[in-house]
């Protein structure tokens, strides 16, 4: 009798074929760039020595760091308090908290910048009070801001997740050990959520390193910004291979030391889990809790919309046209449905591969997969332009060229929302599939993929989302003609035109608040 | 859920499709009616209209792509009337200068772009090293000043502009200002300096400085500079708000930025100070050329006229505050006579298109 134990199994041959080219298409940016580095014309000391590479490194190595101890903080806090605090409407609360997450990092520096700028609504407000010199808000200080505001929800939604899959039987017994309320969460809850809890910083971390459209309209000096000031500058020197390749370097750097710490699997129980009553609180710490939440929301979410609707308000009186931003409202959308659905079809067979075929090619695709998570994308897209144009110039500036982009930075998410959905399929279903005389197929269309679909409608939503918001990629490999919001979005702000900028960001909100809703009523780890 | 998440997608879908179509029938209906409007108009006005030109204008067609170093905001309606008085199919990729020039030497023979318009001369000249562009018709290039082409013909001036400063009069005295771009090496200017590092035109002032002045002048200029402590902005157009709003007292852009603001607001306290000599009262050209590849030359070529048509002039001069190259267009009257201006004489565009590369490399030296 054939079993699905985890090593005898074979992959099928299709599965095989189909990821080695999946595989070949991923790794293909990060080969070319590894063969321009190898190739450069200069010593590597000299761009150590004409370019202020270490300063770029620290200042991106310590951004890395603030935010995402920041972000964890400020989302292990919401999380806890949303999910096991007795507080008024906490879905309201939570979806409050979460909705940031549809904010793009350019988007809100823009508000915080063009809110502190000369004609900017804090001005305006503080001038009422006679305030008349406030100081605006740059550098490392506004980038630590603007960046923890819109990354700290990613936290929120996967610590979450597994913090209403815990089961709290094992509270219990740390409670009739005599442990109080604040040991139960630092020495129970929080280390039992290790794996959402690097999983989360993971994503908050790369997400820093990768940003670009705050960190320039910030001037804080990354390696992100010193790619892009060179590539204006420049296309063709070989300081945008060499920040790209650092980048990349620590990029991949980063997963794997987060990846290293050994991943514990102390939060999959076995049986239905126990859901804990909701903790009640004193006055005193109701106060407390219900400030917290006023003022993250009041940051990450109500300010920019306050920011945004004003710049909207005044451009509308002064008879800004609306006919202006419909191009790249279709341009976003039909680049983000096109990357979301591909990334679903291609994502499903790695997927399957990784998770029901345990061979040396599985683990090793698994192994690139998570590492690749998050590549930079300003990376990516400065060696898919070098690549189209050098060897593959019949896609150059194409569709085709930028969904490719796109998905080789996105298909991780599509990927890690799959195999989270994966974990319900277990193999003794697949070994009562396989006895029922069930083909390979058969059992993936009648067990696996009903269990997992909705983890990959997850998965796509959150690339189509991500496709959405993305900038650097889009500027570099766009087909001339093709504009998406981002890209107005960037033009106009870049121009300071802040009335034109806010009605495309204001579009570019409310389609995205549709996924990132669906987002965050989903469970995604489960 | 199962339901309602199909629910959402085909929702996704309705809203995508009907963007779509909504979007191609507003474009056609507008121009249908344009068109409608405009041949009726056409035949009461011109009953008999020269045959030659007709033909000339029958041959005119096709698609044309236009890299542009030029922003969206100051080209724009030119390009938009050219595409609708010559019925050619028109696509604009907006960039800066710079890029789009490094962008086409790195295309190569495979480049998608028909005409390269740029910024700077410095740009243009990049392109015509690497032997992209064509050489251009003699009634092409007689069209401006000698000083505006390129002396081998491979690109054309459009519209001048002069580098300049920007000051903020309620902060800046006139008896503190310097005489030449060096003389904003003073710690009378601690902290009160703005640039724009990446912009294409402070590239090529700081190519023009090195090739007048060497290099070694220039790398302790730029280190200074910086020492100062400067404010640093994405373009000229920042600079010129920041003056404007009393943020910056002097910034160093192109003179255009400037008048824009005095026109829309006759109060505001901003100037342009043109200096006296050196490479910071540079006159330059902004300008086209039509690149070898180029698929449909006669539309490039009829692009490149259109921008020395009167009206295109007169845009450049009366919105855009350029000076106009053309013979018999009045420069706008905000403007100074282009003859008082102190640029340096008999620059040679293809030369100091050498010195970029150095230009950029000695900016990210010194720290910017």
């Amino acid at each position: 009798m054939n079993q699905y134990s985890l090593k005898d199994v074979k992959t099928p041959k299709i599965l095989f074929f189909s990821n080695m080219i999946i595989l070949f298409v991923f790794l293909m940016p990060i080969g070319y760039l590894v063969y321009r580095f190898i190739n450069f014309s200069r010593s590597y000391t000299s761009f150590f020595n004409s370019w202020n590479v270490l300063d770029l490194l620290g200042n991106t190595f310590f951004l890395f760091l603030t935010v995402v101890v920041l972000s964890l903080i400020i989302g292990l806090a919401v999380s806890i308090i949303t999910v096991r605090f007795d507080i008024y409407r906490p879905k309201i609360f939570f979806t409050l908290s979460v909705l940031p997450l549809v904010i793009p990092s350019y988007i809100g520096a823009l508000t915080y910048v063009s809110a502190f700028s000369p004609k900017g609504l804090f001005v305006q407000i503080f001038s009422v009070f006679g305030l008349s010199e406030i100081s605006g808000i740059e550098g490392f200080f506004g980038s630590c801001v603007v960046l923890t505001l819109f990354t700290y929800p990613y936290v929120v939604l996967i610590c979450s997740s597994a913090l209403r899959n815990l089961d709290s039987t094992v509270e219990d017994a740390a409670r009739s050990l005599g442990k109080n309320k604040f040991q139960i969460y630092t020495q129970v809850v929080i280390p039992r959520l290790k794996k959402p809890i690097i999983f989360s910083s993971l994503l908050v971390g790369l997400y820093v390193i990768s940003d670009f459209g705050a960190v320039s309209l910030m001037r804080y000096s990354t390696l992100t910004k010193a790619i892009y000031s060179y590539y204006e500058l420049k296309i063709d020197g070989d300081p945008v291979i060499f920040y790209s390749s650092l980048l990349i370097v620590m990029a991949l750097f980063i997963s794997f030391v987060q990846r290293g710490t050994e991943l514990s699997n102390s939060s999959k129980v076995s049986g239905t889990p126990r859901i804990p009553e909701r903790s009640q609180l004193r006055l005193k710490s109701k106060f407390f809790v219900y400030l917290f939440l006023t003022v993250v929301i009041i940051l990450g979410l109500i300010l920019p919309i306050s920011v945004l609707s004003y710049w909207l308000v005044r451009g509308l009186m002064s008879g800004n046209s609306v006919r202006a931003v419909f191009g790249g409202v279709v341009g976003s959308l039909s680049t983000s449905l096109i990357a979301a659905i591909f990334s679903v079809i291609i994502a499903t067979p790695i997927i399957i591969m990784v998770a029901q075929y345990k061979s040396k090619f599985g683990n090793f695709l698994e192994r690139i997969m998570l590492a690749l998570y998050g590549l930079p994308h300003i990376a990516v897209g400065v060696s898919i332009l070098f690549i189209t144009i050098k060897i593959f110039p019949g896609i150059y500036q194409s569709f085709t060229a930028l969904i490719v982009s796109y998905l080789i930075v996105f298909l991780p998410q599509a990927i890690g929302a799959g195999q989270a959905s994966m974990e319900q399929v277990k193999f003794s279903y697949l070994d009562a599939s396989n006895g029922l005389g069930n083909s390979k197929f058969q059992t993936f269309y009648k067990i696996t993929l009903p269990l997992i679909y909705r983890g990959l409608f997850a998965g796509g939503a959150l690339v189509f989302l991500s496709t959405m918001k993305e900038l650097p990629q889009t500027l570099l490999l766009r087909p001339t003609g093709l504009n998406t919001m981002a890209v107005d979005i960037w033009s106009y702000a870049s121009e300071g035109l802040f009335t034109q900028a806010a009605f495309s960001s204001f579009i570019l909100l409310a389609i995205s608040a549709i996924p990132t809703y669906i987002l965050s009523t989903r469970n995604l780890t489960k | 859920m199962n339901k309602r998440s199909t629910a959402l997608f085909m929702a996704c879908l309705l809203i995508f499709s009907a963007c779509g179509s909504a979007g191609e029938q507003g474009l056609q209906g507008e121009r249908g009616e344009k068109g409608e409007a405009g041949e009726v108009s056409q035949a009461a006005i011109e009953a008999a209209v020269d045959a030659a030109l007709a033909e000339e204008k029958a041959e005119v067609g096709g698609s044309l792509v236009i890299y542009s170093g030029r922003k969206e905001s100051l080209v724009s309606d030119v390009i938009t009337a050219f595409a609708e008085e010559t019925g050619v199919s028109v696509e604009v990729r907006y960039a800066k200068s710079a890029a789009l020039a490094g962008t086409i030497a790195l295309e190569g023979a495979i480049s998608p772009a028909d005409v390269f318009l740029s910024q700077d001369p410095v740009s243009l000249g990049i392109v015509a090293k690497e032997g992209l562009f064509d050489v251009l018709p003699q009634n092409i290039l007689d069209n401006v000043p000698t000083w505006a082409v390129d002396q081998r013909g491979y690109w054309v001036g459009t519209s001048g502009r002069s580098r300049a400063l920007v000051v903020d009069t309620r902060d800046v005295m006139d008896s503190e200002l310097p005489k030449d771009i060096y003389g904003l090496n003073d710690e009378k200017f601690r902290g009160r300096l703005g640039l724009a590092p990446t912009n294409s035109s402070f590239i090529a002032m700081v190519s023009c400085m090195i090739e007048q002045d060497g290099e070694e002048k220039v790398a302790e200029w730029l280190t200074a500079i910086n020492g100062l402590g400067y404010t640093e902005y994405p373009k000229n157009s920042p600079q010129v708000a920041a003056a404007d709003a009393g943020e910056l007292d002097i910034g160093m852009i192109n003179h255009y930025y400037t008048l824009r603001t005095l026109a829309e607001n006759g109060d505001s306290p901003i100037k342009n100070v043109f200096l006296d000599s050196g490479c910071g009262a540079m006159v330059m050209p902004a300008g086209a050329g039509i690149l070898s590849s180029s698929q449909n030359k006669t539309a490039a070529m009829a692009f490149i006229e259109y921008l020395h048509s009167n009206s295109a002039q007169e845009h450049f001069t009366n919105t855009v505050f350029e000076f106009p190259l053309v013979a018999g267009v009045t420069p706008n009257e905000l403007l100074p006579s282009i003859d008082t201006l102190n640029s340096p004489e008999d620059l040679n565009w293809s030369a100091l298109a050498l010195w970029q590369e150095k230009a950029v490399e000695l900016i990210a030296k010194a720290g910017f």
